[in-house]
Parts: structure tokens; sequence; C-alpha cells
């Protein structure tokens, strides 16, 4: 599947252009020799302005890199993003549903739609959920869906993201950068806006204050601190939407309500967006040894006077085993079938499966069950033999531990490259936010990029870069 | 029968702890076997605790104390009137679906030999799990009941003296299982034959001068009867002299107390019967 001619999103098969990207070429057209180059310069200095940075774990080149911006932004028209949207809050509506559902009467798992097992022994399932009512039964109020299109009207979902998805400050402060370097392509298009996030996820996470918050509920981004690699993005959400940044020692728990630490003394809080893992929330609930949490916070949640944003518990809805799921799990609680096709999966612990993995394993990505940011996985075509028989090992091993799909033929966006345009392979990771009252999806979203030529791994952990992405308003 | 409880557990915050919260799970449910007829804990700060059901359905309580300072003591009393039901609880309500208790732990691992040339079926589940409550008494041999007091209090409690989840270096040291062990292992078992089965922290009244009433069984699922108590330490089903208080998937999530500073807990349990009255 790896040769075949990927879908390039702003040429057709006959090489004219494709009507949502008539206007970005003629504008690419206007620039001068080495007007891009400049332009890429321009933002390098613009983003270390920003100081938007990432740590790359493991890199030894220091731990604060500028994630790599393409200048040329990734269009979609609005037609498709109306049918991209309507399948993305089903899913986010369904996965909800799900939830609910396991941390309660656990119908899905009775009438044996999906395996009891997967769900209860799996290690992201919080059995101190159970029973937990979370406020207006949102447990994922933020989640990034990433989405891969490999045609003109084919989209796969490859992964839904509902811990604390990362990336969105990057979604905005592309958007802002490319204001600054193109402002006269804006006016030639009409793209819809980005910059109501911030005040979108305010809104979202009001809506599900607990009932004994007062009309304007106290809201706090909790960061597991500086070294973590997405701290710029905790400390520019808490800036954007007028919230407290805050590390665990922070925050305390008294007498079952938490309270931040301020100049003018306590103050309760009622909402918090954390962005810690579930192991390390709450010392005394979950490990021990923690010292980034709040000790007694889950409890303080369970006594329903604070609201955790999203709910411990949630990574079980993103599991890679349970993925394969999704359309089931769509059909049981909406009776609707899903409108986003999930990404064909193999399962290892079947026998034959197995055999056939293991046989045209060249072609095959290979990701680990629990792995994420593109560690612990192996894209088959652009792997050695060596790479191969290591995972073929490793499956062999372990089979439960991994998740195998056909290598999909991502699309291209025309990318500037060494001061040339060339395509490159693209994903796309839109950001939906569940309140309340209502589901809001930020149009667009983060489109990563492959800047290596051929290479169909997006992740900027592993040398992707970003683009701004424009829906296209009618 | 009606049994007076009075269990103290004492600790010491490290000094220069600017905060030490406690996660209390003593307060005894009423049910099918036992009704709570008074029942009260005491400790600095219990006043303003956060009271909450965790998601096992055990009442919680979450007390802070800032700056605590020497000896912290929690004094749980009451009063508890027990039915013998041979171990069977039916379904009490509000509580979590019974599947949640076929999840695996690190605490409940599986010993294959106890399991083995057992078939459960809808009408042997009974007999079945009184085999395995056999099985684990012949694996871990009888408990010696004239244990030296010392040993006794670390012997029979839920597993909260020294584990916090930090490891019982110290009463493993002792070689013997204590009755926590003997729950974990019988509970292994049953959820490896698809049995859902709980840990349960209580007390137990001992004839003649016992340090320490608390004590750690199990209790395992049957869709006919519900749940029913296996205490493979005595080798009996729970009688009217059990008196349970909180219920979870191992001894970790079952403590009936859980600190942050993680520190030692000693703790004692004094049963008395209250004579009928003339």
């Amino acid at each position: 599947m790896g040769e075949q001619t990927p879908f390039d999103e702003m040429y057709n098969a006959d090489g004219t252009i494709r009507e949502p990207y008539r206007a970005l070429s003629e504008w690419l057209a206007e620039q001068p020799d080495k007007g891009l180059a400049l332009m890429q310069a321009d933002a390098e200095a613009i983003f270390r302005r920003l100081g938007i940075t990432f740590a790359v774990y493991g890199s030894e080149e220091g731990t604060e890199k500028v994630i790599p911006f393409d200048v040329i932004p990734r269009i979609i028209a609005a037609n498709e993003w109306r049918r991209l949207s309507r399948g993305i809050e089903q899913r986010v509506k369904a996965l909800n549903a799900f939830l609910y559902d396991i941390y309660h009467r656990q119908e899905i798992l009775k009438a044996g739609r999906v395996p009891e097992k997967l769900i209860l022994n799996n290690a992201a399932f919080c059995p101190q959920m159970m029973g937990l009512e979370p406020a207006k039964g949102v447990y994922a109020h933020i989640i990034g869906v990433d989405i891969v299109r490999v045609g003109p009207d084919e989209f796969y979902v490859l992964e839904d993201n509902l811990r604390t998805p990362s990336g969105v400050s990057y979604m905005l402060e592309d958007r802002e950068a490319m204001m600054l370097l193109a402002p006269d392509l804006f006016h030639r298009t009409k793209v819809a806006p980005v910059e109501t996030y911030p005040e979108n996820l305010r809104r979202t996470l009001e809506s599900v204050a607990p009932d004994s918050a007062g009309r304007n509920p106290v809201i706090a981004v909790l960061t597991p601190g500086i070294y973590n690699s997405a701290y710029f993005e905790h400390s520019f959400l808490a800036d954007r939407m007028g919230a407290q940044l805050c590390e665990g020692h922070d925050l305390f728990v008294d007498g079952g309500k938490v309270y931040m630490r301020t100049t003018t003394g306590p103050e309760r809080v009622d909402v918090i967006y954390r962005r810690i893992d579930d192991d390390y929330l709450d010392p005394l609930t979950f490990r021990s040894d923690s010292m980034l949490g709040v000790p007694g916070i889950f409890d303080a949640y369970r006594a329903g006077n604070v609201t955790l944003v999203n709910a411990p518990g949630t990574g079980i809805a993103d599991d890679k085993a349970v993925y394969t799921y999704v359309p089931e799990i769509i059909e049981f609680y909406l009776g609707e079938k899903a409108l986003l096709n999930n990404v064909p999966t193999y399962n290892c612990t079947d026998e034959d499966q197995r055999a056939w993995v293991l046989e045209n394993i060249g072609d095959l990505v290979v990701k680990e069950v629990h792995g994420s940011g593109g560690y612990g996985m192996m894209v088959g075509p652009t792997s050695t033999k060596a790479q191969h028989e290591e995972f073929k090992a490793k499956i062999k091993a372990r089979p439960d531990n991994y998740i195998v799909q056909p290598t999909l033929s991502l699309s291209t966006c025309p990318t500037h490259v060494d001061g040339d345009v060339s395509p490159r392979h693209v994903d796309l990771r839109p950001y939906v936010l569940v309140g309340g009252d209502e589901v809001r999806i930020t149009p667009g979203g983060l489109t990563r990029v492959a800047l290596q030529k051929g290479s169909l791994v997006v992740n900027s952990s592993q040398g992707g870069g970003t683009k701004d992405t424009w829906v296209l308003e009618d | 029968m009606r049994i007076t409880i009075e269990h103290r557990l004492t600790l010491n915050a490290p000094s220069g702890t600017s905060q030490a919260m406690f996660h209390l799970l003593l307060t005894p449910p009423s049910g099918p076997a036992q009704t709570v007829e008074s029942w009260s804990v005491e400790m600095a700060g219990i006043g303003q605790a956060g009271r909450f059901v965790d998601g096992f359905g055990n009442t919680a309580h979450l007390v802070n104390q800032p700056r605590p300072d020497g000896e912290i003591t929690i004094e749980a009393r009451g009063v508890v009137a027990t039915r013998d039901t041979n171990g069977v609880l039916g379904r009490p309500p509000g509580e979590p679906v019974p599947a949640l208790y076929r999840r695996l732990t690190p605490l409940t691992k599986i010993a294959p030999e106890l399991v083995d040339g057992l078939k459960p079926t809808r009408s042997n589940r009974l007999d079945l799990l009184h085999g395995l409550m056999q099985r684990v008494g012949e694996k871990l041999g009888l408990p010696d009941e004239e244990a030296a007091p010392g040993q006794t209090q670390m012997q029979a409690d839920g597993g909260q003296v020294q584990s916090q989840r930090q490891g019982d270096g110290a009463t493993e040291d002792n070689a013997r299982a204590d009755a926590a062990d003997y729950a974990h292992l019988f509970i292994g078992a049953a959820r490896a034959l698809d049995i859902p089965a709980r840990f349960v922290t209580g007390y137990r009244l001992v004839d003649g001068p016992a340090p320490c009433n608390l004590h750690a069984w199990a209790e395992a699922f049957d869709e006919s009867l519900g749940w029913i108590g296996f205490d493979p330490h005595q080798q009996i089903c729970p009688t009217e002299r059990y008196v349970r208080l909180a219920v979870g998937l191992d001894k970790d999530s079952a403590p009936a107390l859980r600190t942050v500073p993680v520190v030692e807990i000693a703790q004692r349990a004094k049963l008395a019967v209250i004579p009928a009255a003339q």
C-alpha cells in the first residue's frame, strides 16, 4: 500500500488546482524568488519571540526547541469540514456515553458488544471512578481527534485522545504567525476563526462547574511544572482564558474543598483543567510517591466539591485496543452508523491474524497499545529489515501489547522545503470541547506535517512540523 | 449478637509536615448481616471532613490537619448488631456492578495450582468456592492462634500497618501469611474462574484475650445468592462474630486509613459482646 500515489490536497490527478486551493495557488505564484524562504525566517523569529518551544525527551541538543512551522497553510473546504465535524461530534458523544456506562451499569459489557476483560483488566480503567456522577455527565471535555485523509471523500480516525491532548497552543500560534506573515492572503479568502478557542474553553469549563460554585466559577490550570514538555501550552492557555496556572503545591484541600494559595489568602477553586496524568493526580488515592499532585483532590472530586477536567479514567476510551470497538460503541449508544471511518486494525492475539501480520509486516504499521507520541511504533514500508524482525519478535512475545494497521497513504499538502515547494504528508488534529451545554469544535485544528520526504510520521517528537489549518467559510 | 467496637489508630506525622491528609474508611455499613446501631469517628478536623461514597460503595471521610504536632489519634467506636446469615449478603443496593471485581490486581495474582481442574458452572459455584477456600487453607497452612500478641496485630489487620502500598517488608520477614494473604489468594483464584471476588476489611470477635480484632476476608459473587463471605484464614463463612468495615479490590483499595504523608499506623480494635438484656 506504501507505493500508491497519495491524495494531493492541492492538485487533481490531471494537474489542475482543486477549488479550495485556488486562492493559495495564485498567491504562491505571485511570491518573488526567496519570498517563502524569507517568510520562513520571519516565522522562526516570531515563534522564538512568542516563546513557543517544546521539549524532546531523549534529545541531546538542549531541551528547548522551536517546533518547525511551515508557511504554506493547509486548506479544508466548508463542505468537507461540515462532514468532518458531524462525524467528530458523533464520536465524542458516543465516547462520553461509553464512559458513563462503564463507570456505572456496564450495559455494553453485559451485552457482550465490548469484551469485559478488555475494559476491566485495562490499566487505563479507573475503578475509583465507579458510580461517580461527573457534573452534567461529561467525562471527556477536551478531546483531540487524530484524523488522516486518503482521498477526496475518505477520512480515517487514527486515534481519539481523551486524556490531556496537547498542541492546541500551536494551532493558535500558527494562526497568529500566519496573519502576521501573509495578511494579504487573508484578504483573498474567508477563513473561519480559531482564536475563539480560549473563550470556548473557558465557557466549557464553566459549564461543568459543581452546583456549589457561584456565578463566576474559579478555574485553575494544573500543570506538572516547567520541566513538562507542554508547560508552555499550560501557561499559554491559562493566560488566554484568564485562569490561574497552578502547580500541585499551589493547591490544597481543606474540609473536602480545594483552595488555591494566593497573595490575598486562600481562594476556593471550582474547576481544575489538569494537565497531570491520572496516576500522579493525588498521592492519597493514586501513586503515593507523586510529588506533582494534590493530596485529597480526588476525594474532593468524589465529594462533588470540584470538577476535574478531563475526568480521571477517560483513558479507557482512547485505549488503542478499545479503539477498534468505537464503531460498535457509536451504534450501541446512539443507534447510528459511524460517520467517520476507523482504520482497519488487526488483532495479534488472534492466531490467524497474527500469522498474516508477521508475514506482511513490511507493509504494516505496528503500534504499542499504551504508546503515544510516535514512540514504540514502527512504520513497515520505511523501516529496515532489522526493525521488522525486532517488531516481529515483540509481537510474538506479547501479542496483546500491539495493534497493527495497514499503512495508510496519508494525503499530501504543498510544503516549503529548502526554498522549494513540494508535497509532504499531513494529518489533522481537530480540538473538541464538550461542555454541559454544547459541543464546540474549533474549525480546523492542528495540521502536522512530516518534513522528511516520504515520511509518514508526523509527531513533533519525531521530526514533524505544523501548518496553519484553514477551514474556508461559504 | 450486639457487639461494642473500639478501634483506635495512632500515628506520628513527621515534624515539619505542613498538612496531613487522612482518607478514612472507618464507617461500617448496615446490611443483611449487620445493623449499625451507633457509630462515631473522632479525630481533630473530623467536623469539617469531606464525606462521600467511594468507588466501591464505602462511606469515606477526607480529613486534613494543618501542621500536625505529635501523636495523632483516631477513634472509631459504636455498637453493631450482627446476624448469622451463613455469610450470605445478597445484593445490597448502592454497590458497583459485581463484574468490577473480576479485575486482577498485583496483589491478587493467580496461583494456577489453586484453580487446577476446577470448572465453574451455574449450579456448582457454591461448592466450588468452598473447595477453593479449603485449597487456600491447605496451601498456606492453618493460622497459629497462639501467635505472640505483638505479631497478632500485624497478622490480623486489613493490611494497613506497614503496607500503604510501600511494601510490607517488615511483616513478610515474619514469613507467615496473614489473613490478607489468605484472602488475596482466594480472590485471585475466584477471579481466575471468572467469579467476581472482593476483599473485606473488618473485625472478628475471638475467644479469650485478643490484643486486636482487626481481620480481613473475602467475598465472592453468586448469581442467585449475591455476595457470600469466605474467610480462608479461619476456613469458615463469616458468622455473627464478624463485622464488615470496608470492601475493595484488594487490601490496598480497602484500608481503614490512608495518609499523606505515608507513615506507619498502629491499630488496635477491641470487640466485646453486650450481654442480652435480662
